[in-house]
């Protein structure tokens, strides 16, 4: 067994399981959220409830994300906020944005995209690993997050991290030779992607369901029962 | 013949004292040879072995040690590197292996044929046995008990074993022989194998490439012929001079792949002004060779300079590795929506089961 062939095998089969679990296993939660069901609506509405869901996703994206503090969550722990938001925008511009994942899109559903120069996401990719590693110091040493974290919070740490280091290391050909690297890269976002359905990580679906949710209820305007 | 040292075959053809001396670093900076290799396999630093001059050592060798005997053989192959060996006009290190070591026998090259060449050849093997180089060009099928390539009646694998016995090291050329090769493509009705795979009692040396850059396959036997030892080895049996960096860590357009500058077809303005070519599905990242540096035709130019890219024809299976105009980083299996659309539905049937179990327990509960 070489590096080549264990590359192969994560690139090939093993990729295509962890794809196909990954499509199962969300649309399984999809499902079971949305069977969970809404409450009554007894109240009427004094305002537009599709109007506070737009308000909700704008802000969420175009407007707290710039100038974060006026916001309280800010304000009490501007640590988390800062990093929290290094790590998102660095994954989001990495995993999009990036050369080599827009080819992995690209053979997927048939269509690319223009991506950006290598130098900055490459030092995006460097701030959300930061950004990682400040959030995972934080969760340890601040002794209420450390009550609430167990093994699944760690482990959703560590199956997002592995993929970020392995694949910075990979582009600036740090440590091992580089197929040795591309199939550790490979086989941790294999894992990640078997994982997100299982655990909290889907909630770059669940977001968006929560935003509406609560959207809707702040442009209603009315008491809920 | 080989009783005659090869610095003395070169004078009888004509060569100077001052050419011989340029010869020898011309060599030992062909094969990257920074320091003697009795100091780097001791593993003492390597600056101990700049006291000599490593042409000079190479120059000392080349007086001293007798010209190499070299059995050919080409089984499931192209002839391509030979083609490649014999077209590649360097000089140096070829006109060293073809001219000044011997070459007992060659399919291709011979000029005799039939029975006497296969007689001369058996000859060779006899009166050099345990002293010859073997190289061998193409793979070797060994399904139906090899009856898919057969020399003289005599299956490959036959002529391999018996070859290989008497043989001092073997130095497989080419994809082919390395690791399988285009025989070896899915779904490999030969089922065709490498040297490696097959012979695992004598020191084999691959160099893989389709076709095999000639300086890298001259070079290990001219190391051979110079040190009587191979060459410092990688994993996959690949000399480290000329397999220690991949193409992409060499290649001219590797500026452009850091500024994300890419070629997006073959005829776009990209292309046109020498864009890296990894959108066009270049291998050139996973690819250990030494394309970008050695190149092709003296030094004229390699695949990637001159505009396509790299297919990766230097590593394990790259017939079967993905698409050649693929991305590098792309899976290699696309699920079709069938697949797709099997999951999704696995996937909501499971979700619609628990939600149908949910409500039965609420409904069970609120009952109470």
């Amino acid at each position: 067994m070489n590096w080549t062939a264990i590359l192969e095998f994560a690139r090939g089969p093993f990729f295509y399981a962890a794809l196909l679990i990954f499509v199962a296993g969300m649309i399984y939660r999809l499902v079971t959220v949305i069977g969970l069901g809404w409450s009554k609506d007894r109240v009427p509405a004094k305002g537009s409830k599709a109007g506070g869901v737009v308000m909700s996703f704008l802000k969420g994206i175009l407007v707290w994300p710039f100038i974060p503090w006026v916001k309280n969550t800010f304000k009490r722990n501007p640590l988390i906020y800062i990093g929290g938001g290094l790590f998102h925008l660095g994954l989001f511009v990495v995993v999009f944005l990036g050369t080599a994942h827009m080819l992995v899109f690209k053979s997927l559903l048939g269509f690319g995209w223009g991506t950006l120069p290598l130098p900055i996401v490459d030092w995006l990719a460097a701030a959300g690993i930061v950004g990682m590693l400040i959030l995972l110091i934080n969760r340890i040493i601040h002794p209420v997050l450390r009550l609430i974290s167990g093994p699944a919070e760690y482990l959703a740490w560590l199956f997002v991290f592995l993929p970020m280091i392995t694949g910075y290391a990979l582009t600036h050909h740090l440590g091992p030779r580089y197929e040795v690297m591309y199939s550790l890269h490979m086989i941790s976002v294999n894992v990640l992607l078997i994982w997100i359905p299982l655990s909290r990580i889907s909630h770059f679906i669940f977001y968006f369901f929560s935003r509406a949710i609560h959207g809707q209820e702040f442009g209603k305007r009315g008491v809920r029962v | 013949m080989p009783e005659e040292t090869i610095a003395e075959g070169l004078k009888k053809s004509g060569v100077s004292r001052r050419d011989f001396l340029k010869l020898s670093g011309l060599l030992a900076a062909a094969m990257g040879l920074t320091n003697v290799p009795p100091v780097s396999a001791s593993g003492l630093p390597p600056r101990l072995g700049r006291g000599y001059s490593v042409n000079r050592v190479i120059a000392k060798a080349l007086e001293t040690r007798p010209r190499l005997p070299v059995i050919w053989l080409e089984f499931q192959d192209c002839a391509g590197c030979s083609e490649a060996i014999t077209r590649s006009n360097s000089p140096t290190l070829v006109n060293l292996v073809l001219n000044t070591l011997t070459i007992e026998y060659h399919e291709t090259l011979s000029a005799a044929a039939g029975f006497q060449v296969e007689q001369a050849k058996q000859d060779a093997m006899q009166r050099y046995a345990g002293q010859y180089i073997l190289v061998v060009e193409g793979s070797i099928p060994v399904a139906d008990d090899g009856v898919y390539c057969t020399v003289g009646g005599r299956t490959a694998l036959d002529l391999l074993q018996e070859a290989a016995a008497g043989a001092a090291a073997i130095i497989a050329t080419g994809n082919c022989a390395s690791f399988g090769g285009l025989p070896k493509a899915k779904p490999n009705p030969t089922d065709a194998k490498g040297v490696w795979e097959l012979i695992t009692d004598k020191p084999v040396v691959n160099i893989p490439g389709c076709p095999a850059i000639p300086e890298a396959t001259t070079g290990t036997i001219a190391h051979f012929a110079i040190f009587g030892t191979l060459p410092e080895l990688d994993g996959l049996h690949r000399p480290m001079p000329f397999y220690g960096v991949t193409v992409h860590d060499r290649c001219l357009r590797r500026p452009f792949y850091e500024a994300g500058k890419f070629a997006l077809s073959f005829d776009d303005e990209g292309a046109k002004k020498g864009y890296c070519l990894y959108k066009l599905g270049c291998k050139g990242p996973t690819t250990y060779n030494a394309c970008a540096s050695i190149r092709w035709d003296t030094g004229l130019s390699f695949p990637v300079q001159s505009g396509h890219p790299c297919l990766g024809c230097s590593q394990p299976d790259f017939w079967d590795g993905g698409g050649f105009y693929q991305g590098q980083s792309a899976p290699l299996d696309r699920p079709e929506l069938a697949a797709i659309g099997a999951a999704a539905a696995a996937g909501a049937a499971l979700g619609v089961g628990a939600t149908l179990v949910n409500q039965a327990k609420k409904k069970a509960k609120g009952g109470e």
